[in-house]
């Protein structure tokens, strides 16, 4: 599974989005295959790591087969996780 | 071409055949000189976030001209968010140099001369726009900083540019030819000058019929014949050129920079041009142009703001005074005072509106209120961050002193400073040292010129925002709202 991940710029983050985006991929390394967002690739799913609630990088330039999911605060994590795993065990 | 990175950026700024003058003489090489690098590394890192997938979302953008991936600081604002982000882009680089990044200039100027030539145009016929698009191509595909100048040195405040004694106190035509115009005068206080490839030139008032000459818009490479740059002091500029100096700078990697820019009868071809004598809408390019750098201090401040903070909460660590309650009610305060400056940025920026050139512009009367608490809020940001450092950050030795061998009595004077200048035990003496060195840095030292004095003067000074706040704030509808709640019928 190909999952494109986009940040936003990170004017005043909340917490740390690298961070973050490190734990999701250290744990589903093995099932998702997960790469920078580029515009002229298709993925399975797209996950914005944004700062903050605002949530505002413009992802309707993507391919994508799915809704995208997005985080804006790090306990979110793990729900993250679930929700790619549960798209994961449909596929 | 590609987007650079800062270190293509930097040898990109090698190439060219600025002329320098410092101390009064000539800078040969200005790129590596320890009192100017500072602000270049400062610019390149407007360059190196943009290749970082954190960041890329604030620094790049698809051209509005080419349709191609571009530096944000190179673009038209096409919508609200457009302008929204800019002004998170640019807290995201205070927060990164915690120093002024010079870029902003450029990209206000952009969009002002955008909008303005094509209004220009649309009265008169001229070719101002399509002159400026094609500049703006080559600006973009070229990813160059431009220093947007405005700045006059204005002479004697009470007259206008025409009736200066000496009439090169506002930069002006001096000879119109077929191909192009000469230009005499000279910008001042210019932010990242030395740092541009490119110059491009506003006038700095409204003006009369009277005043035509000096109505005039341009732009030019900054190695051009005839122009030339005299290096601005700053404050404890000169701890820079001291051998090894590292912690007493606070900020070793990152600075700002302004100069005086003297063009001393420089030719502008006419494709270049932008503005020749519509003194009619001088005025509008300067009200244009005043509003988007207002609207910027909404951003690059509130970044430069979120470092200081976070400075001061180091040294209430160090100091072993971070659980007082007083320490963290300032905290607060600071907070609440930068992020208000951050909320008037982020108005200003949703209540813009398109321009006829179409372009977006920022709500005026947001922008002029943002900029008006700017010259005041980073002062008292400052004041309490001096206040939870302690006077040690102005009183402290050298660093030579804390590393000195020489023997006084039974100690040596580095053993001494390192004895009566430790803290809470939560750091070691150089770290304390270091966060109060970067505390003075910010608040009285070079980074206080543009934290400080540029957040009072820059993008003018607080009347000018009182006038355009006065003129925008429509009083006689507030009139009419109380007369009527209160009963009054005239």
């Amino acid at each position: 599974m190909k999952y494109g991940v986009k940040f936003c710029g990170g004017c005043n983050p909340r917490y740390e989005r690298g961070r973050a985006f490190k734990s999701i991929m250290g744990d589903l390394s093995e099932k998702v295959d997960f790469e920078i967002a580029r515009e002229e690739v298709d993925y399975d799913g797209l996950l914005v790591i944004s700062g903050c609630s605002n949530c505002c990088p413009e992802v309707k330039v993507y391919k994508v087969k799915r809704k995208p999911i997005k985080m804006w605060d790090e306990k979110h994590i793990d729900k993250v996780k679930e929700e790619i795993l549960k798209e994961v065990d449909v596929t | 071409m590609a987007l650079m990175n800062g270190a293509q950026y930097i040898e990109s700024l090698r190439k060219l055949d600025i002329k320098v003058y410092m101390f009064g003489e000539k800078i040969e090489n200005f790129v590596d000189h320890p009192m100017i690098r500072p602000s270049i590394n400062c610019v390149a890192m407007t360059y190196d976030l943009a290749h970082e997938a954190e960041y890329e979302d604030l620094m790049t953008v698809n051209s509005s001209i080419t349709g191609k991936k571009i530096n944000r600081f190179a673009h038209l604002h096409q919508s609200t968010d457009d302008l929204r982000k800019k002004v998170k882009m640019q807290r995201l680089l205070g927060q990164k140099t915690a120093s002024c990044f010079q870029r902003c200039v450029g990209m206000d100027a952009f969009n002002a001369v955008f909008s303005t030539t094509f209004e220009i145009d649309q009265k008169y016929g001229t070719k101002y726009h399509a002159n400026f698009i094609k500049y703006l191509t080559f600006i973009q595909e070229n990813d160059f900083i431009v220093d947007g100048a405005m700045t006059d040195p204005k002479g004697d405040r009470a007259l206008s540019p025409s009736q200066q004694p000496d009439p090169d106190m506002f930069l002006r035509i001096v000879e119109k030819r077929a191909d192009g115009i000469v230009v005499r005068g000279a910008k001042a206080h210019q932010t990242g000058s030395i740092n541009s490839h490119e110059h491009l030139i506003m006038p700095t008032i409204a003006m009369t019929e009277a005043d035509k000459a000096y109505a005039v818009s341009f732009a030019i490479p900054s190695d051009v014949d005839g122009l030339y740059m005299i290096y601005g002091r700053q404050s404890c500029d000169t701890r820079k050129m001291e051998e090894g100096a590292d912690i007493d700078l606070g900020n070793k990697q990152f600075g700002g920079q302004e100069a005086l820019v003297v063009f001393d009868d420089v030719f502008i071809p006419n494709d270049r041009i932008f503005m020749c004598e519509e003194w009619d809408f001088a005025g509008m390019l300067v009200e244009r142009f005043a509003g988007y750098h207002r609207q910027s201090y909404g951003g690059c401040k509130v970044g430069v703001g979120d470092v200081l903070i976070g400075a001061a909460a180091v040294a209430a660590d160090y100091n072993g005074a971070d659980k007082a309650s007083h320490v963290k009610d300032k905290l607060i305060e600071m907070t609440h005072l930068n992020e208000t400056l951050y909320c008037c940025g982020i108005a200003c920026s949703a209540e813009g509106a398109p321009t006829a050139a179409g372009n977006y512009q920022i709500d005026l009367l947001l922008a002029n209120v943002c900029k008006q608490n700017v010259t005041r809020f980073p002062y008292e940001i400052t004041r309490l961050a001096e206040d939870i450092a302690g006077g040690l950050m102005v009183t402290m030795p050298s660093e030579k002193d804390f590393n000195s061998n020489l023997k006084v009595g039974s100690m040596t004077i580095g053993e001494t400073c390192n004895k009566y200048f430790k803290g809470s035990g939560k750091a070691s003496v150089e770290n304390r040292m270091r966060i109060l060195r970067f505390i003075e840095n910010m608040c009285l030292g070079s980074s206080a010129v543009g934290y400080r004095t540029e957040s009072m003067h820059g993008a003018g000074s607080p009347q000018a925002q009182r006038i355009m706040i006065a003129r925008q704030g429509n009083i006689a509808h507030k009139k009419e709202l109380a007369k009527k709640i209160a009963g009054i019928k005239e």
